[in-house]
């Protein structure tokens, strides 16, 4: 296997008769010029797959495969079987596929396969741990905070492990590294949807109306606690806003209410959005709702002055 | 074939040069897209189509090649069924690497091919829709593929991703095969256990999404499937459409009002994103979510017939923000270079505005409308 760009590593392939990758085929669409290694790397891979070998070499091969083509599922699959075939219930070797995976996942950080592979592993791995996936997810996280597949696999992990002990504060800190990290204030909401049966203790969600205020006192235009605030009064507290509430989001729009005309520049857009979904539940407030949304309208957020003016229309019906 | 898109700025032969290279000879550099390659051909096609080129016409000699990727596989145990494999040069058929994703891929450049009156004359529908059935999980979600076995019976793959994509591509490949109420569905499919993992993915705050934070792509998932379905609305109240309207209105961005407060301050906020889509609250306007984003609201908007979004801004954003101007193609944002999948997005998102695009099918009207 010399001047061979396959590396066989501590493995023997000489038995192998690669399977070629049909090219040149007649009115082919999207013809692409596979280069050596490509073909060399298919053709040994794919002569394993062919015999449904389950062998440490094949394993071997697999890795180059998949570091050709990452989007290739019928590769990701044939590695699986191979490793629930030799590494089945054997907890360190299932620990060296994770070590493997890691690697790769630090390469590959938009791969759709990785993390439904990885939530594959953890379920036939007989003592999986919450703290093993820990330093991948913070690597993956520093790397992109707001990666979408990312938090979905973390917030798998919370489920299957069942372990809500560290989130609010793993959330916490990533909101003093960026306020406007939209996924760390979800995973807010999704801890408390899912650790708790029926509603979490009031005291928590008073800790938590606390907190989303205090973020919104250093940054006023940022919907994302805006939303966290009216989910925890709509989820957990029946949708009933307090006047302290009120008075909080009347801080960020002065002057609004007092002056059917005022212009001036406010703090919150959302404050005032947030303050005219209050005031269109009563209808002795309706007045106010409908200054409020001329106010978005008109003023403080006139690209969706469609939306405002239908609001409006809806008071009157 | 009309141009769908009417509007002076629009590069139409550029575009159409940049899709058209495509479809020739490719790179090496493009082998790690082996796998995706019906995904470049259906890409290519549609914008091609938007831009008004008849590619049943033009690559009409391309369709055997595209065909050869259609397979029927005795999997044993009485599965006998049908689909599309991602490549003819990898595939293995012993091992055949039938999947969702590749099979609606596959049907819909087979759309772009074919004839108007016989599109699908070729495929047995009937293996297709029982390929989609085999590939339904305990919980409701799809599958894309089976498990890498002897070919004694067919098992759902242990490592494939089930998210709302794959359940898109279930109901809308049995949509292209003929399924229209949810009874046709039901042939095929449990719909209970669909129509329950789409209401758990609904978020408080509108839109639907994984794990409480929604997302403009899963949103135009769910609301596609449902507006496919026509007759479960039902599952969700009519309180939560209108907030996922108001979440998918906030979802463009504004360089207006109070929303210029975040210019210091909120580092993915840039004021040249105004009148384009985010995906998800404080991001970059991105072209595809354009596409998501406006495909949601144009189902919701037929539900409550009205319109809510300034159209005339998010043509702007496209055709003087994301439109290369050199080499054709739409690009991802303002800075990155065009590529072929936004490139589509944005032509789908144009032609959708201007009525000529079916947004829950992803087929220019002049197809979907052949395929009855």
């Amino acid at each position: 296997m010399t001047e061979s760009n396959f590396d066989p590593g501590s493995f023997q392939y000489d038995d192998i008769e690669p399977l070629p990758i049909a090219s040149h085929q007649k009115d082919e669409l999207c013809r692409i010029l596979y280069d050596d290694e490509y073909r060399e790397v298919m053709g040994i891979a794919r002569a394993l797959l062919k015999r449904l070998e389950l062998s440490p070499r094949a394993l071997h091969a697999t890795s180059q495969a998949i570091s050709l083509v990452p989007a290739f599922y019928t590769m990701w699959n044939y590695r699986f079987q191979i490793v629930k075939q030799l590494f089945g219930g054997d907890p360190a070797k299932l620990n060296g596929e994770l070590d493997w995976l890691d690697e790769f996942t630090l390469n590959n950080p938009k791969n759709y396969q990785i993390w439904s592979y990885r939530q594959a592993l953890l379920q036939l791995h007989p003592a999986p741990q919450f703290v093993r996936e820990l330093p991948i997810l913070q690597a993956m996280i520093d790397d992109d905070t707001k990666n979408y597949h990312v938090w979905s696999y973390r917030r798998w992990c919370v489920l299957f492990f069942q372990n809500f002990d560290r989130e609010l504060q793993f959330s916490s800190g990533l909101i003093t590294r960026d306020v406007y990290n939209n996924s760390a204030w979800c995973h807010r909401m999704f801890v408390l949807k899912s650790q708790f049966k029926a509603k979490p203790p009031l005291a928590l969600v008073t800790t938590e109306i606390h907190y989303a205020k205090a973020q919104i006192e250093l940054a006023p235009q940022n919907i994302s606690p805006w939303n966290y605030l009216r989910g925890l009064y709509q989820e957990f507290l029946d949708g009933e806003f307090d006047s302290e509430i009120t008075d909080f989001a009347l801080t960020f729009t002065l002057g609004v209410f007092d002056d059917p005309n005022h212009s001036a520049p406010i703090l919150s857009s959302h404050a005032l959005e947030f303050l005219a979904h209050i005031y269109t539940k009563h209808q002795e407030t309706y007045g106010r709702a409908r200054c409020a949304y001329q106010a978005l309208s008109k003023v403080y957020d006139p690209i969706r002055a469609n939306f405002w003016n239908y609001k409006i229309r809806s008071l009157l019906a | 074939m009309p141009l769908l898109i009417s509007d002076d700025r629009l590069l139409n032969s550029k575009h159409q040069k940049y899709l058209e290279r495509h479809l020739a000879i490719l790179p090496s550099k493009y082998q790690d897209n082996e796998a995706n390659k019906l995904a470049i051909v259906t890409y290519a096609l549609i914008g091609l189509n938007v831009l008004g080129v008849d590619t049943s016409e033009k690559y009409k000699s391309s369709k055997n090649w595209l065909s050869n990727h259609y397979r029927e596989v005795d999997y044993g145990g009485s599965c006998l069924l049908a689909g599309f494999v991602p490549s003819t040069s990898i595939n293995i058929d012993s091992i055949p690497s039938l999947s969702l994703i590749n099979t609606l891929f596959g049907l819909w450049s087979l759309a772009c091919l074919g004839q108007e009156e016989n599109m699908y004359d070729e495929v047995d529908k009937e293996r297709i829709c029982r390929f989609v059935s085999h590939c339904q999980v305990e919980s409701g979600s799809f599958v894309s593929s089976f498990d890498v076995t002897p070919l004694d019976g067919c098992h759902t793959s242990s490592i494939d991703p089930t998210d709302l994509r794959y359940t898109y591509a279930a109901i809308a490949i049995l949509h292209l095969m003929g399924c229209r109420r949810s009874k046709d569905f039901e042939k095929y499919i449990s719909l209970q256990s669909i129509l329950a993992n789409i209401s758990d993915q609904a978020c408080a705050q509108g839109g639907f999404g994984q794990y409480c934070e929604p997302h403009a792509g899963f949103t135009s998932c769910a609301l596609s499937i449902l507006h496919m379905l026509g007759d479960q609305w039902s599952i969700l109240t009519p309180t939560f459409y209108e907030t996922t309207v108001h979440w998918l209105l906030e979802r463009q961005v504004s360089s207006q009002g109070s929303t210029t407060s975040m210019a210091e301050g909120n580092e993915n906020y840039d004021l040249a994103d105004h009148g384009g889509f985010q995906g998800r609250e404080n991001k970059f306007a991105d072209t595809c979510y354009c596409f998501w984003a406006l495909n949601s609201l144009s189902i919701l908007e037929d539900q409550c017939s009205a319109r809510f979004d300034k159209h005339d801004l998010l043509f702007n954003y496209l055709l003087d923000t994301t439109q290369n101007n050199l080499i054709g193609g739409f690009a991802k944002n303002n800075e990155d270079d065009p590529d072929l999948y936004h490139t589509c997005l944005g032509l789908a998102a144009l032609a959708l505005r201007g009525g000529n695009f079916n947004g829950p099918l992803f087929l220019p009207k002049d197809i979907s409308l052949s395929i009855s």
